[in-house]
């Protein structure tokens, strides 16, 4: 719903899979009401446009997934009560991948043959987006995922896979680079788990930061099974002023807590990214190291003095309080950073279906041409982690980047990077490839 | 269309092996993260000691006040009637809607009730329920009701009768079928596949007690009814002969059973060692063995292989060193005698330690997924449904999450772990006397059996409290 000044005013704070299901079963009831039934199968302009979820509700990935859940149920809702797609309503089709790439490429398919969704959206987990794509180009299904990885970008899935709601891991490390550069320290050791994840920072982040004046002058690589840390902070030059740290696992509260060891009340600035405490209380004991330190975040995570209508709608939207945790449930911290990025593809799906004049599965050509051939997302409802500009080359989405302090128990924003600070030279035309 | 679905899959499978270098894995620090903050390492040295000092205590107390304590009976009511036909009927009912849900439902297993009834409910919470209050799967078995009544239109009783040697064989068999299933399985909570794979078992085991009856066929093959009778005798309530119910001192039925077949006690070792195999096979040390980075943990389907093997190499190792230890009980007592018995009367101990991991390594599931059981049942088939006014609710994940969370979680669970140890070790103490008939052998024959719990105390908890990747 569009109140007056644009804002989308959400009816409940708290959405379910079932307020969703709600609006369906006017749906379904007129489906099984026979003449209904009828003059949907002829013409499908009023049966609902079906969306398959490809969620992690199982698996590595399934305390993500329940936050994407939410958010994807909130936005879902928020459509339909607006009067859906092209006039007619979405349906969100949940399928459990397990967190697994095999399985994942079972779901696509399951949901081009079996359910007939019109596309298929919302994975997070790179393994899984990476397995998941080739099954999704084979049967022509466009596939919106919510991953943040670079593999998208990279040339490495196909015409029918998008990234459009959330921007990639290598857009994030070069945004940060000028602030840190600029307002943090000059000298910059990265701590990173060696592994992948660890990589993308390592090999992303020094281009910029070092044309900005910045110097990366030590990397420690830290074993992805190490459980224990103190050992690997001798390695870190004594002239550094900054600590670069993308430490994840379960492990990073006892980096933390040694780090603050080692250091005492002393030792370089910290600045990491969320991604290791995505929905884990940052006041938790154990963690009071981070005061005064530096943490990217996708989209902040506490509501912020100046947020805009639009944040707010979003977050009473998707349930979450000033702190980024569940209304009601103050333990239940969210993963804020990421899950914005359901809510945005969601609506870029609705705007590349209505640009196509998208009526159904035959379309699915013309939805992706759609796709790619958008440029600009203003800030607003629709958008409200901020502006972006897509890519339809590369298929992947720019963006606004936070930069937070913690202070005083909370994340508060100190800097917004630009757009281009996270822009790179594409590597990659998918417009190329047959559809 | 299937050929090209393998095609799919196997390029899927290639595809994620060929990229996994551009990976952006979000494994998250996670409530077990709470936990290495605590101070595991003392908890654990000292539960080891508490199972310890148990045995020392006990080997000191003439075991036959033990035995005459597990003996007592408090009778709390007249025989009750008898109406398990028409609850099975009613559980019958239930399962029939479940299966149907899980065809019909929702796709996805944290909304359609099936595979939340089933995995939580049932599996997690039933066994607890049965451990406390006795075995209620007596009555809720979805197999008599319907039994009665067919087998009741048929001319003469079961036409056929098992054969002896079979013994519990055939539930130890169907019983590592359904732990491969849950742990090593691709999808065990796809609705659709769980309620395929339960139709076909309630449909084969009510075939089998057809032709073999309901008695013997649940005393020795369905697996689930042998399951439970044996966590059943932990309960302190319990059937006295004329059908009346009597408390007992919690395990003290344990304590006073005849020793169990060969193949029954392989039951209660795979019992045992399935529970324990979940928790290794998320360790870190379990996924740096195969060669598995902990932190992007690649899913199930790439572990297809070494977890299989992982789970008969629990069981077999469970089982080496439980026969080895009675072995070693029986030869440092002076007896020769007959091993198969002693380890049947001894493999009761190891009862409440499986009820007890059972509890704790499944705690922070049957919260959670509890929760979103409660909204499934009121809306089974997605249609916008409020049958029982849950539909609405809103799963409180904050339950298990955070610092205070996991220090009563742990708490909870280093306590039942080492209660169940302690429970162990007296149940095996009044069987060793049974086993010898005198009681400075007995403490002696149970030594190394003591010194197995207190090592499985320690297994128990390092495995609640080191790193996992999922």
């Amino acid at each position: 719903m569009t109140s007056k000044n644009g804002i989308l005013l959400p009816q409940k704070s708290k959405i379910t899979r079932r307020d969703t299901l709600k609006g369906l079963g006017v749906v379904a009831a007129g489906l099984a009401a026979g003449p209904g039934f009828v003059r949907y199968a002829q013409a499908q302009s009023s049966a609902p446009i079906k969306i398959g979820f490809q969620a992690h509700r199982t698996g590595i990935g399934a305390a993500y997934g329940r936050w994407y859940e939410r958010t994807t149920a909130a936005a879902a809702k928020a459509i339909n009560d607006a009067g859906g797609i092209n006039g007619r309503q979405i349906e969100i089709v949940t399928e459990d991948d397990g967190t697994d790439p095999k399985r994942g490429a079972e779901v696509v398919e399951k949901f081009a043959n079996q359910h007939k969704v019109d596309v298929v959206y919302g994975t997070l987990f790179s393994h899984v987006v990476v397995g998941s794509a080739p099954a999704a180009g084979e049967l022509k299904m466009p596939y919106y995922v919510v991953s943040e990885g670079y593999h998208v970008a990279s040339g490495k899935m196909n015409r029918y896979c998008f990234q459009p709601g959330i921007t990639d891991v290598r857009a994030q490390t070069r945004a940060v680079g000028p602030f840190i550069a600029n307002n943090v320290g000059k000298k910059v050791t990265m701590l990173y788990p060696d592994y992948a994840f660890g990589f993308d920072h390592r090999d992303y982040f020094p281009a910029n930061f070092e044309a900005n004046g910045g110097k990366v002058v030590g990397m420690v690589p830290i074993p992805p099974t190490e459980t224990s840390f103190t050992r690997y902070f001798p390695q870190i030059p004594a002239d550094t002023d900054v600590i670069y740290h993308v430490m994840v696992g379960p492990a990073v509260l006892t980096f933390v807590k040694e780090l603050g060891e080692f250091y005492g009340s002393g030792g370089p600035k910290l600045f990491g990214f969320i991604d290791s405490l995505e929905a884990v209380d940052i006041t938790s004991p154990g963690l009071e190291f981070l005061d005064g330190s530096y943490f990217w975040e996708g989209m902040p995570r506490y509501l912020q003095p100046d947020a805009s209508d639009a944040v707010k709608a979003y977050r009473t939207a998707v349930g979450i309080n000033e702190n980024g945790a569940a209304v009601g449930d103050p333990k239940d911290v969210s993963t804020a950073a990421h899950m914005f990025g359901c809510w945005e593809t969601l609506y870029v799906i609705k705007q590349a279906m209505e640009a196509a004049g998208y009526q159904g599965p035959q379309d699915r050509a013309k939805l992706v041409e759609a796709t790619e051939a958008l440029t600009d997302f203003p800030e607003g409802p629709e958008h409200p982690q901020g502006a972006k500009t897509f890519n339809g080359k590369i298929h992947q989405v720019f963006g606004s980047q936070y930069i937070s302090q913690l202070k005083n128990g909370k994340l508060n924003v100190v800097h917004k990077t630009s757009i281009e600070d996270g822009m790179y030279e594409p590597e990659a035309d998918y417009t190329t490839q047959p559809l | 269309m299937a050929g090209r679905g393998r095609g799919i899959r196997r390029s899927a499978v290639a595809a994620a092996t060929l990229f996994a270098g551009t990976s952006a894995a979000l494994a998250h620090a996670g409530d077990r993260g709470f936990v290495l903050l605590l101070p595991t390492g003392y908890y654990i040295i000292g539960g080891a000691l508490a199972v310890a000092v148990s045995f020392a205590v006990l080997a000191l107390l003439p075991a036959s006040a033990l035995a005459r304590a597990a003996g007592w009976r408090g009778r709390l009511t007249g025989p009750l009637p008898d109406s398990r036909t028409i609850v099975s009927l009613a559980s019958f009912a239930v399962v029939c809607c479940l299966l149907y849900a899980g065809f019909a439902g929702s796709r996805d297993p944290l909304s359609n009730p099936l595979p939340l009834v089933f995995w939580t409910v049932w599996w997690i919470g039933l066994t607890l329920a049965v451990g406390l209050f006795g075995n209620l799967w007596r009555w809720l078995d979805p197999w008599y009701g319907p039994w009665r009544l067919v087998s009741g239109m048929l001319p003469r009783g079961a036409p056929l009768a098992l054969p002896a040697p079979l013994g519990w064989w055939p539930a130890v068999a169907l019983f590592l079928g359904f732990a491969w299933f849950e742990l090593v399985d691709l999808a065990p909570e796809d609705p659709q596949r769980l309620a395929t794979v339960l139709g076909l078992y309630w449909l084969a085991n009510f075939a089998g007690m057809l032709l073999f009856g309901h008695a013997e066929w649940t005393r020795r093959v369905e697996c689930f009814s042998v399951f439970f009778g044996l966590v059943s005798r932990l309960s302190p309530l319990g059937r006295g002969r004329d059908g009346s119910l009597d408390l007992a001192l919690p395990g003290a039925r344990a304590a006073g059973q005849e020793p169990l077949p060969l193949s029954a006690t392989f039951f209660l070792l795979l019992a045992l060692a399935a529970v324990s195999f979940d928790g290794l096979s998320r360790t870190f040390v379990w996924l740096s063995l195969l060669g598995i980075n902990p932190l992007e943990f690649p899913g199930r389907s790439a572990v297809l292989a070494p977890n299989t093997a992982g789970l008969i190499a629990a069981f077999a190792a469970l089982a080496g060193v439980f026969f080895a230890c009675v072995w070693l009980g029986c030869r440092l007592a002076g007896m020769g005698g007959d091993l198969v018995r002693a380890a049947g009367l001894f493999v009761w101990s190891l009862l409440p330690i499986a009820l007890a991991y059972h509890f704790a390594h499944y705690l922070t599931a049957l919260v959670i997924n509890g929760q979103y059981g409660l909204a499934a049942i009121s809306d089974p088939l997605s249609r916008g449904w409020n049958l029982f006014g849950t539909a609405g609710y809103h799963v409180l994940a904050g339950a298990t999450a955070g610092h205070e969370s996991a220090w009563v979680i742990w708490n909870l669970q280093a306590a039942a772990i080492v209660a169940g140890h302690v429970l162990g070790v007296a149940i095996a103490h009044v069987q060793a006397l049974r086993l010898t008939g005198e009681e400075r052998r007995a403490a002696v024959a149970e030594f190394p059996l003591a010194a197995l719990m207190v090592g499985y105390t320690v297994l128990g908890l390092w495995l609640l409290s080191t790193p996992t990747g999922y």
